[in-house]
């Protein structure tokens, strides 16, 4: 191109216009791990400077007395099994809405997809009102049952399924295989990308959630990261601040390595869009 | 009679054949029933009572005076007030940053990927984390505005979440870190889809930069800005955790974070007063949809 020299000038702006806000995007991260590791009289009175000397005594603390390990078994556990059923659940329906014609299949999607209109504020008092009668407020049940399956999983995993041939589904019908064998070793294997999809979502809204644990979870043996997070937060005198740091470090580094190993299918999940120029 | 028992042998046969398409549906049809058009209608039926948690054979009936109430509660306005307040902000700074990153990154062609998701990384992080950090960012003794107060910028710290103006532009701006890039990667795929004949007509009809972004990268961005728009202001208007997290239960002794959501918590798990909470949410909830329906209709979808 004849103006080739005028783009690469406008691209070396940008470029470094870019790096300056990348490093205001990392500074807060930057400052976490940094605190992490600096005495708490520093972080109180010179909080701009870098550390003087470096102290674990934040994390020491973090695992003693704020007994981080049983917060992440309890996020684990919750993150973890809302996202295997909900998946499960969601895939089981998207693939009947998807490959199984059944009468009235089309009315009860359509249906389904209004529900979606509803703003979710209006469920919170019924839904608690609903699950403290059934007795499951201070127990995991309450979080896990009701986000079992759901309308937005269907939905984006039923668009995902209805690309797969109708002939691959239909030939297996004809060679015998039960529909649970079909979704079981066809579709949900095909289903891969959407599946990322749908777990990713899944795994990182309720690690993040802190509302529903809130709400639900209130024995200190329940406690989720998030929540103990928040309730360590009110409990440390300002001389100790490192240990905030080192609680708040150690959350949120699985999800950023996590992040890392698999963005390209994060920033999709996301987006929900595709990346290719 | 003939033709009705084959019709109707045929639509047997018909549901027989997708049995298992009822069966694997099921689990959803059950789960809504419970938790999707039980609570529906058990939220109308509350906001007809006093009901409370720690009494509840006091259960009263009150007919519409909780709709009332809340339709002419001051605190439940000055929160709706709060969150409008909190949300133009935020919506604004969110979506242009967004853009304006985008439009950058798309000029680039080294670190494109790069960029895209460092920018991207704020959006994992949990909101309690983010108010941790964006509290003590701000805080009156923290870094940022020690800077301030050092360059000369601020006369004094600023005590922030005192004030009564403040609060909610200072969270939109810990918000608007981090979700912008949400709006940055949808918007840049948008740029990428938009095809390059129209900008190569546009130079050779003598367009500068500026005219090329404004009159084709905005117009055919349309439907990606209309969908932020739409998602921004139903999660931005059920904001939560960001004031419960940083201010008292009253958010904030004069009330100038409290949101919509922070007052429905209030009543309903402080007060006990679930029957007024959920008058509050069925209201918030029609706002929302009004308002959702409203944007559809100022800015009707090419399709």
């Amino acid at each position: 191109m004849s103006n080739g020299k005028r783009i690469n000038w406008t691209e070396i702006i940008c470029f470094t216009l870019l790096a300056l806000g990348a490093a205001l995007v990392l500074y807060p991260f930057f400052y976490m791990a940094m605190n992490s590791v600096k005495p708490g009289r520093e972080i109180l009175h010179n909080p701009t400077a870098l550390p003087s000397e470096i102290t674990f005594s934040g994390y020491q603390a973090v695992f003693g007395e704020l007994d981080i390990m049983r917060l992440f078994r309890n996020s684990i556990f919750l993150a973890g099994s809302i996202t295997l059923i909900n998946t499960t659940f969601s895939a089981l329906a998207a693939y009947a809405f998807a490959k199984i014609p059944f009468p009235g299949r089309r009315h009860l999607f359509a249906y389904m997809l209004s529900t979606m209109m509803i703003p979710g504020v209006l469920f919170l008092i019924p839904t608690y009102v609903i699950i403290y009668n059934i007795g499951w407020v201070g127990h995991f049940e309450a979080l896990i049952i009701p986000s079992a399956v759901s309308v937005y999983n269907i939905f984006l995993l039923r668009q995902f399924m209805v690309t797969i041939p109708d002939q691959i589904v239909e030939s297996a019908r004809i060679d015998g295989a039960s529909e649970l064998r079909i979704f079981l070793g066809i579709v949900l294997p095909l289903s891969r990308p959407a599946l990322a999809t749908v777990a990713i979502l899944g795994f990182m809204g309720s690690w993040n959630d802190f509302f529903g644990p809130l709400l639900y979870l209130n024995q200190p043996e329940n406690w989720t990261v998030q929540l103990g997070l928040q309730m360590f937060r009110g409990t440390v005198p300002g001389e100790n601040a490192q240990e905030i740091w080192a609680a708040t470090t150690l959350i949120t580094l699985p999800l950023i390595v996590l992040y890392f190993v698999l963005q390209e299918q994060f920033v999709k999940a996301f987006a929900n869009v595709s990346l290719e120029k | 009679m003939q033709e009705i028992n084959v019709n109707r042998k045929a639509f047997v046969q018909r549901v027989r054949k997708g049995i298992w398409g009822y069966v694997f549906v099921s689990p959803w049809v059950a789960l809504y029933i419970v938790f999707g058009l039980y609570p529906l209608l058990l939220s109308f039926f509350l906001t007809f009572f006093d009901y409370s948690f720690v009494r509840p054979e006091n259960q009263t009936f009150t007919g519409i005076g909780n709709w009332v109430s809340a339709l002419t509660d001051p605190l439940f306005w000055r929160s709706v007030y709060n969150i409008f307040y909190n949300q133009s902000i935020f919506i604004f700074l969110k979506n242009g940053l967004g853009l304006l990153i985008a439009a950058l990154i798309f000029q680039v062609r080294t670190g494109a990927r790069f960029f895209r998701t460092i920018y991207f990384m704020p959006v994992v992080t949990s909101v309690v984390v983010l108010m941790t950090i964006g509290d003590y960012l701000a805080s009156p003794t923290g870094p940022l505005q020690t800077l301030l107060v050092q360059a000369g910028v601020l006369g004094s710290p600023v005590f922030w979440k005192s004030s009564n103006l403040l609060p909610m532009p200072v969270l939109a701006l810990i918000n608007t870190w981090k979700w912008f890039g949400i709006s940055t990667v949808i918007l840049l795929a948008g740029m990428y889809n938009v095809s390059p004949q129209l900008y190569e007509a546009a130079s050779i009809d003598g367009a500068g930069a500026w005219q090329r972004f404004r009159f084709i990268t905005l117009p055919q961005l349309r439907p990606q800005l209309l969908f932020l728009l739409t998602v921004d202001l139903i999660n931005g208007l059920q904001m939560f955790t960001e004031v419960f997290t940083t201010f008292n239960i009253q958010g904030g002794a004069n009330n100038q974070a409290l949101t919509p959501v922070l007052y429905l918590y209030r009543e309903a798990f402080d007060q006990s007063n679930i029957g007024y909470a959920s008058s509050l949410g069925l209201v918030l909830a029609i706002m929302i949809a009004g308002l959702t329906m409203l944007q559809f209709r100022i800015f009707p979808s090419e399709e």
